[in-house]
């Protein structure tokens, strides 16, 4: 199984929460929704899709919370046969952060992975980097590559 | 906002389709995906009511390949334009990096367009953005009608494109219009991203 992170500061907390944890599926991400780590999956077009979903979760039922004048609800967990969704954020100096755990009933259970939720919020609080310089992305004269790329996609 | 990977010199971005229902922004999905190669596009995920109209958002991730030596993507948004989904619509706006306003070029439709004009204002103002500062481009959709039902895009630019950003006819259903508005989105996000990191 892979496991890759988007920002190296959030690997060794990740790694070890899949390991103590025993999730099957795991993404770190913004509350946007953008993917800062993630274990378990082979494909990054997939990964958005499941970031995309689960920020969006977490987005409507903060709405809610808000509504009802209250603080954010701290997780939401679903369980389904065979496997378990378990959502919750993390705030961070990075900003507020997501984490995705899909975990297998017959490995893990709610309580393993609350358990090292706490142990990994607790982890990226301590790893987050407190101030970010920045960098150069991209050259002045990226435009023929991108028509390039667009034209590629389309097949022009 | 993006998200810039250096270790492995990866980009991704995402643009927000907006405008009010009806308009055209799943169908300018719709015909993304069918026309991407497999390989280079995720799931397209819709969160559509029984009658297919979008609940919450459609969702579509695309691999650009390289640009400038960054692996670049671009997740593409949906919101649902219909008026009482402000709240949903509003989430989904947040951190996008780009957006597409996609307008109905039917002349009674033009109240409508300006309404969600101003509702884009507003949410972005939520999330402490201001319009003038996003990227943004414009879509004058179902160009295709007949002449006498719809507004010329020098018409529709004059009633609605006050910032006087890049702005292109469509007709999205067949594809027509929809690959020239993605470049232009492209090319001001990714714009924006280089001024900012040379800054």
């Amino acid at each position: 199984m892979t496991t890759r992170a988007v920002e190296a500061w959030t690997l060794e907390p990740l790694v070890k929460f899949v390991k103590e944890a025993g999730a099957r599926l795991v993404l770190v991400m913004t509350s946007a929704g953008q993917v800062l780590a993630q274990h378990g999956f082979s494909r990054a077009v997939d990964v958005m899709s499941a970031a995309a979903l689960g920020a969006a979760i977490m987005a409507s039922t903060e709405q809610i919370a808000r509504e009802l004048r209250q603080t954010p609800f701290a997780a939401l967990n679903h369980q389904g046969q065979r496997h378990g969704i378990f959502l919750a954020g993390v705030a961070t100096s990075r900003g507020r952060l997501v984490t995705l755990a899909v975990y297998d009933l017959d490995v893990s259970s709610l309580g393993l992975v609350q358990l090292f939720f706490e142990q990994l919020a607790a982890d990226l609080q301590a790893a987050s980097p407190k101030d970010s310089v920045p960098k150069q992305v991209l050259a002045a004269d990226f435009e023929r590559d991108l028509t390039d790329s667009l034209n590629t996609l389309f097949g022009r | 906002m993006s998200l810039v990977n250096f270790t492995m010199r990866e980009i991704t971005c995402k643009i927000v389709y907006y405008g009010p229902g009806r308009s055209g922004k799943t169908t300018n999905l719709h015909y993304i995906y069918g026309r991407v190669p497999d390989a280079r596009r995720g799931r397209m995920v819709s969160l559509a009511t029984q009658t297919d109209r979008t609940l919450f958002f459609d969702f579509l991730p695309i691999d650009l390949g390289q640009i400038s030596g960054f692996t670049t993507r671009f997740q593409l948004y949906t919101v649902p334009g219909q008026v009482y989904y402000n709240a949903t619509r509003r989430l989904v706006l947040q951190g996008a990096d780009g957006v597409v306003f996609v307008a109905d070029s039917q002349a009674r439709q033009l109240d409508e367009n300006l309404e969600s004009l101003q509702n884009l204002q507003s949410n972005l103002l939520e999330h402490g953005v201001d319009i003038r500062t996003v990227p943004l481009v414009m879509q004058y959709n179902k160009q295709d009608l007949p002449r006498e039902l719809i507004l010329s895009a020098a018409d529709l630019d004059d009633a609605l494109n006050f910032r006087g950003v890049p702005s292109f006819s469509a007709d999205a259903l067949h594809g027509h219009g929809v690959f020239e508005t993605l470049k232009g989105i492209s090319e001001l996000v990714l714009k924006k991203l280089a001024a900012g990191s040379t800054a």
